[in-house]
């Protein structure tokens, strides 16, 4: 039996690639070995962890939060902490059954209405906060709107006039109808409440949320927070239990509202319902007068109601996890000057030539130097990041972000570990970046301040810019990828404040990283043309 | 005689004319974009606006100082890149005298350039502030060289580049590399702006604010409110000057002890 071999050293290697050249592997372990045996590097990369660690300790410790000044929310069905704070006139329903109510208007009793105040009919297990619900509602911002369990938000057809809105309840399971006429009904959305009792709380309700106000400044900013008040219209308001019965009587409720005295109101010993957060005195602008504090139904079924709050997953501002990374955004200056010196070292002392020599393919030279850049980056930088999540962490709880308010967070919850992971990859990205840079530049001082005036000055400017102006620098550049670093979910149906220059990024996590790879991939192929057109 | 020397080295590169102009162009350039965000129609009321109109003419530094970093650092380590400081030091074996003169003709060329551009600004300024609505009548009056305040922020922003300067050459001095100590200074420089809008409390944001060179510098640049500012105009450019000579000292004492 014969077998042929293929002697060491001659001809096609694994990699298949040309004779003469090296294979990809083995520039791949070149590359790796002119990055290990250079100390200064490991310096460099020992800088950028110790930076990143230390910038993200003092932001943590820098930072703090008066808990104790906010009564803890309540937790939606989801898990998710929640705002359930409405105006709710209700009536308990034995078994399945039908509500119906018309909303014939909408509107904030003082300035402009809130996009996302809600007025609608609702089946909810019972009335304490957070319990789940099913919603028909009407929105002035948003038209129609299908809600459940504070996290599901679906538009109807109906964007405005004045909708006809249904509740079905069958079993557990609960359908919402719209119409514009009462007679053709239209399905909006359908939900299985697990769990709901034989009896429920139906009736019809008025949330309107707080309306932010930011003022920007040149050198500061601030957002006020104040309650606003909507009154809604309903007539046609009925329920028809399936069983036949008569329906039960109706009761008026403040729901998560701290029962307050009103002082010196007209019709003393009335009682206002007051927002958890809103300001001690009652008698500020925009709060109802008395006339408009009973909302029962009148026998014809027409009602009017006047609420404040809101039926939605609470907004937190504060992103534990992105303050615990923040770190990196001064760490990765080191990591720009080791991508940038990884090529214009070899440009500089003529290094580049023998590499070419023995690599003529000087395009895969670049592609070997960015991969052996952004694993090392991708390593050094994950073990940063997980080290910095860790050490910040009794640290922000000394600052008072402490449950219930800040549930504890681990590495193994997804968000948190995208963040994570998340940097790690942004900081890889921006090493290669910086290294295609000092490919077309061959400089490492222009190479360096082009990457670090691109990654760390939309921080800074963008308190100097207009809102919309600053929110498309922090879209369109490259540090549009620390979105990835956001860890708090945002709905289209809460209204938040995100302001670029305390560190919120407009868009969502991975579309910001794509951003960054788009900008890589761009500068890797202008690099690699580059020197292949170029002499050395 | 050394002076000389560096001043023909530096003049001699084309970088250097370069990046002078670029600190112009950028001064002038983003404390126009400063000014035209900054408008009277986002405040409570005209006069409840409280912009430091001329803190604002003359934000562009910020971001104009990376020309002044990468300047003063290529002053330094490109000589210990291309092998020209053996030479240099083989003309002139004093190196106290050698530093020294790189120093004075880095700042001396700085200083030059940043008169055209913070009094560029500051004409901007008053071409585009009055357009805002920051006009006489609402209580703004346009920053002028007469009064007093305004004096102050422009010829404090001036000393400020300068000493930004030293301290490049400094740590450009202590590190010999250029990308090393273009990081170095960046890190000094600007990690307490970005570290402050991220952290939450303001007596952290104060105390960052007083030490940091950066924050501690511009404090020179305020005409109004001074006891808000985290540190009084002269002695937060007094604190940038103590980590400029900081830094010049210790690349002094590296520069002398240590083999070129």
């Amino acid at each position: 039996m014969t077998t042929t071999t293929t002697p060491p050293g001659t001809g096609l290697g694994t990699s298949g690639s040309r004779l003469g050249a090296p294979g990809f592997g083995r520039l791949v372990r070149a590359e790796w070995t002119k990055l290990r045996s250079v100390p200064r590097w490991g310096l460099i990369m020992l800088a950028a962890v110790g930076l990143t660690i230390l910038v993200s300790l003092l932001s943590a410790s820098g930072s703090s939060f008066q808990a104790n000044l906010v009564a803890p929310p309540p937790t939606g069905p989801e898990g998710g902490q929640v705002t359930d704070t409405f105006r709710f006139v209700h009536q308990p329903l034995s078994g399945d059954g039908t509500i119906t109510a018309r909303v014939r208007g909408l509107a904030a009793i003082e300035g402009p209405n809130h996009p996302w105040a809600k007025a609608g009919i609702m089946v909810k297990d019972g009335t304490t906060p957070g319990a789940r619900y099913a919603a028909m509602l009407f929105t002035p911002g948003h038209g129609v709107r299908w809600q459940t369990n504070f996290v599901v938000d679906e538009a109807g057809s109906i964007a405005s006039g004045e909708p006809w809105l249904r509740l079905t309840r069958t079993g557990d399971t609960v359908t919402g109808y719209e119409s514009t006429d009462g007679t053709d009904w239209r399905e909006a959305g359908s939900v299985e409440l697990t769990g709901l009792p034989a009896t429920a709380e139906v009736g019809i309700f008025v949330a309107s949320p707080p309306s932010d106000r930011v003022e920007r400044q040149f050198n500061g900013t601030s957002v006020t927070s104040r309650p606003t008040w909507s009154t809604a219209r309903f007539d046609n308001v009925g329920v028809r239990p399936a069983s036949g019965q008569q329906p039960a009587t109706w009761t008026d409720e403040a729901i998560g509202m701290v029962e307050q005295a009103k002082p010196n109101a007209p019709g003393a010993g009335r009682v206002a319902p007051v927002a958890p957060d809103a300001p001690a005195g009652l008698d500020g602008p925009g709060v109802p007068p008395a006339a408009l504090l009973s909302g029962v139904p009148d026998a014809t079924g027409a009602s009017t109601v006047t609420g404040t709050g809101d039926v939605a997953p609470r907004a937190v501002d504060e992103d534990l996890t992105r303050m615990s990374l923040s770190g990196a955004l001064i760490g990765l200056m080191p990591i720009v000057a080791l991508g940038a010196l990884f090529i214009t070292a070899e440009y500089r002392r003529g290094m580049i030539r023998t590499t070419f020599a023995a690599s003529p393919r000087r395009g895969r030279v670049v592609l070997a130097k960015a991969v052996v850049v952004a694993g090392v980056t991708f390593a050094v930088g994950l073990v940063t990041c997980v080290t910095a999540f860790l050490v910040t962490q009794p640290s922000q709880r000394d600052s008072g972000f402490v449950p219930p308010l800040f549930p504890d967070r681990s590495l193994t919850d997804w968000p948190v570990a995208r963040a994570v992971l998340g940097t790690a990859l942004v900081l890889a990205l921006v090493a290669v970046f910086s290294l295609a840079l000092g490919a077309i530049l061959r400089r490492s001082a222009g190479a360096i301040t082009v990457v670090v005036l691109l990654m760390v000055l939309p921080q800074m400017v963008a308190g100097a810019l207009p809102l919309t102006a600053a929110r498309w620098m922090m879209r369109l550049l490259p540090s549009a990828g620390f979105s990835i670093q956001q860890t708090n979910p945002r709905y289209e149906h809460v209204s938040t404040v995100c302001l670029p220059e305390t560190g919120c990024m407009p868009d969502s996590p991975w579309l910001g990283v794509a951003v960054l790879a788009g900008y890589v991939v761009v500068a890797v192929a202008a690099a690699c043309w580059l020197v292949r057109r170029r002499d050395a | 005689m050394t002076a000389r020397a560096e001043w023909t080295k530096l003049r001699t590169l084309p970088s250097t004319a370069w990046l002078l102009l670029a600190l112009v162009v950028a001064t002038v350039v983003f404390s126009a974009l400063s000014v035209s965000a900054v408008d009277i129609a986002r405040c409570p009321s005209p006069t409840e606006c409280f912009e430091d109109t001329t803190r604002v003419s003359l934000w562009g530094v910020r971001v104009a100082q990376l020309a002044v970093v990468v300047l003063a650092v290529l002053a330094v380590t490109n000589e210990y890149a291309s092998g020209l400081i053996g030479t240099t030091l083989a003309a002139n074996p004093r190196r106290g005298t050698v530093l020294a003169a790189k120093a004075g003709v880095v700042t001396a060329l700085v200083l030059a350039a940043a008169v055209p551009g913070v009094l560029g600004s500051l004409l901007v300024g008053r071409m585009i502030l009055p357009g805002n609505g920051f006009s006489a009548a609402n209580g703004y009056p346009p920053p002028s060289l007469l009064d007093e305040p305004t004096l102050r922020a422009v010829i404090g922003t001036v000393l400020y580049l300068g000493l930004v300067a030293l301290l490049a050459v400094g740590v450009g001095t202590a590190l010999r590399d250029t990308a090393g100590a273009i990081v170095a200074v960046l890190v000094l420089l600007y990690t307490a702006p970005v570290l402050v809008q991220l952290i939450g409390d303001p007596k952290w944001q104060h105390r960052l604010e007083k030490a940091a060179p950066m924050t501690s510098g511009l404090a020179v640049q305020a005409t109004t409110a001074l006891e808000r500012q985290p540190i009084g105009p002269w002695a937060g450019l007094g604190v940038l000057a103590i980590w400029a000579g900081a830094a010049l000292l210790a690349g002094a004492l590296l520069f002398r002890y240590r083999d070129a």
